[in-house]
């Protein structure tokens, strides 16, 4: 079995491998370059109160157009489940090669968990293999930027795309062993991936642990910077405790402001705008940030690797089911 | 060996969705036997078949091979060969690569009687199997069946999407493992003229039905076409009937015999296994060029042409 497993799946295993090869490359090319500007940001923001704001936006202009990986590297684990996971059984039955297989010495049982035993293995070490090189290579990145739990940050690093790879593969065998058919099922797997992903990245992963908040004066630095926090939303809130508006935008009334704070430009010009916010947060008025704290990172990595794993297993028992008692 | 069935079915039943496959059958199929299984497409023969190897589970009714579960493990899996109707196999793989899989996967393997036969055939073993002509890969189907050693083979339809030449090529390979090696056969067929040669049990499946189960020397002897002259009630004095069929001036019919048809009336004659099926079948007797003499009154009158 597992000669066979091999032998039918081995061309499928090349490919995996030559296209993560081809993304080290990549990664080996340019990381060099990314570690050494960073090595230079750093030393800056190691000393207290240096400006480094220039040498900042020098870094992130000149890494910017690698944003063009995000979506590469996040439909990777995707890949590998529509091209190993949807043909695994949908390509027997399609073929009639199941009834062959199933007609030797080996329980269809067997011969089923011995595959996706196999594949998923080998799933499970290209994916790890692919997550510790972009984790690595973009630590820099990250670093200089706000924070690990961004769009695009969180779900390439760490353990997580490990999950979503073990997912896609489970996700590919059951809708293969459902339709039957290679190329329609590995349609659905890939929309039914997608489908997924983005209700846990949108709605759940927000909500793993409660969020936290924090209060602090209009206009003046989080109490929290640089811990790396996933801020979710920041809003403004006037001195009786009245929500004034999301994401920290306010409209001033003129009239009002300049009877408030005498002596503050009535239409503020950009140079006005601190003695605004000065004299706003004088007045209480104050920004109440809701966050997940850094320092949950790992955890949530864990959390959502293992609503992945779960679903994966789910599948796994749903496919077996389906060869063992749906297909002829 | 032993005198368990090769294949036993007691009121087997399949339905897909509202339609049965298979309704009610029982069966008893005796072990060193080359048994053919006929019926019209549709009639259940590869669902029969697909329940003998496991592939299927019946809706109701019981079946065992070789007095087991069908499928239920891999010993009983090893002593059942399978050749599915469309004889898969994987394309990519070279006719060795075949033969490998066949030998990872059966532990009874025989890679010397696989690779004899391929050789004696002179079909290459690097060759890809997607590339083999249709009676090649038949060929190679039937030498993985056969080198599992099984005791039972099932065939679904060998022969037909073979060519005349490589169905006889087929048969032949398959009557000389039988007759080495002592495997009963069970092989399913829409051609009854094909298996005349080779076959000594009949098992007609009509609408997922049994219609008759038999050795077919037994039957041969025991089934006689009579004709006479058009008769309205009953057919008195010569045992059940099969079918029959009335034209204006005639009527001709299958049936089955206790003893010698004595009534002067009838005109009484043998018949061949592709007469027996069709008249189980319900079909319209179609006698083949026969060279009975006392046949060609019978055969000459409007009864061909009665249906």
């Amino acid at each position: 079995m597992i000669w066979l497993t091999w032998r039918q799946h081995r061309a499928q295993a090349l490919a995996t491998l030559i296209g993560l090869g081809a993304i080290g490359v990549f990664l080996l090319i340019t990381g060099p370059r990314i570690a050494s500007a960073f090595h230079e940001l750093h030393a800056c923001l190691v000393v207290p109160g240096k400006d480094c704001s220039q040498l900042h936006d020098s870094f992130d202009r000149r890494f910017s157009g690698l944003s063009f990986l995000v979506p590469v590297f996040m439909v990777v684990p995707m890949l590998m489940g529509v091209f190993l996971g949807a043909p695994l059984i949908a390509r027997e039955v399609e073929q009639g090669t199941h009834r062959l297989a199933w007609t030797q010495s080996v329980t269809r049982g067997r011969w089923a968990l011995t595959k996706i035993g196999l594949v998923s293995v080998f799933t499970l070490a290209a994916a790890g293999l692919f997550a510790w090189m972009v984790s690595r290579w973009s630590y820099p990145l990250v670093a200089a930027s706000d924070g690990r739990f961004g769009f695009g940050v969180f779900d390439l690093r760490g353990i997580v795309p490990i999950a979503y790879a073990l997912f896609a593969l489970a996700l590919g065998t059951a809708v293969g062993a459902l339709i039957r058919k290679t190329v329609p099922a590995m349609a659905v797997t890939l929309g039914a991936f997608v489908a997924v992903r983005a209700v846990v990245e949108l709605v759940l992963r927000p909500r793993y642990l409660p969020a936290q908040t924090v209060s602090y004066p209009f206009l003046q630095g989080s109490p929290r910077a640089g811990l790396g926090d996933w801020l979710i939303s920041s809003r403004v809130f006037d001195p009786t405790g009245r929500f004034v508006s999301p994401d920290g935008g306010i409209t001033v009334n003129p009239s009002a402001l300049a009877h408030l704070c005498p002596g503050v430009p009535a239409t503020p010009s950009l140079g006005g705008k601190d003695e605004v916010g000065r004299c706003l947060s004088q007045l209480g008025v104050r920004f109440v940030d809701t966050y997940q704290p850094g320092s949950r990172y790992w955890l949530f990595q864990g959390i959502e690797s293992a609503i992945f794993l779960l679903l994966a297993a789910g599948l796994i028992v749903l496919a077996m089911w389906l060869i063992r008692r749906r297909i002829s | 060996m032993n005198n368990t069935a090769a294949l036993e079915a007691s009121s087997l039943s399949r339905r897909y969705g509202s339609t049965w496959a298979l309704d009610d059958c029982s069966l008893s199929l005796p072990t060193a036997r080359v048994i053919a299984l006929v019926g019209p497409n549709g009639a259940g023969k590869t669902t029969l078949l697909h329940l003998a190897t496991g592939l299927l589970q019946p809706t109701s009714g019981s079946i065992r091979v070789l007095g087991e579960l069908p499928g239920a493990n891999p010993e009983i899996l090893g002593r059942v060969g399978f050749v599915a109707q469309e004889m898969p196999l994987y394309r990519n793989f070279t006719v060795a690569e075949m033969l490998r899989f066949g030998e990872k996967l059966n532990p009874t393997w025989d890679q010397h009687l696989a690779v004899d036969r391929l050789e004696s055939l002179s079909i290459p073993l690097a060759q890809k199997v997607g590339t083999l002509s249709g009676g090649q890969r038949g060929q190679v189907s039937l030498a993985i069946a056969l080198a599992k050693r099984p005791e039972l083979l099932l065939l679904d339809e060998p022969l037909a999407s073979l060519d005349p030449l490589a169905r006889r090529d087929f048969l032949a390979a398959l009557m000389e493992s039988v007759a080495e090696h002592g495997v009963s056969v069970v092989l399913s067929s829409h051609l009854v003229s094909d298996l005349e040669r080779v076959c000594d049990h009949l098992v007609v499946l009509r609408n997922g039905r049994v219609a008759v189960d038999g050795d077919i020397g037994g039957l041969v002897r025991t089934h006689r076409l009579v004709s006479g002259p058009r008769h309205t009630g009953d057919l008195g004095g010569v045992g059940e009937v099969i079918d029959r069929t009335d034209t204006d001036r005639q009527t001709v019919a299958l049936v089955r015999t206790h003893g010698p048809v004595l009534d002067p009336t009838w005109v009484v004659r043998e018949v061949d296994l592709e007469e027996i099926v069709l008249g189980y079948l319900g079909g319209r007797g179609g006698s083949s060029a026969s060279a009975d003499p006392t046949l060609r009154a019978v055969q000459s009158t409007p009864s061909e042409v009665g249906s």
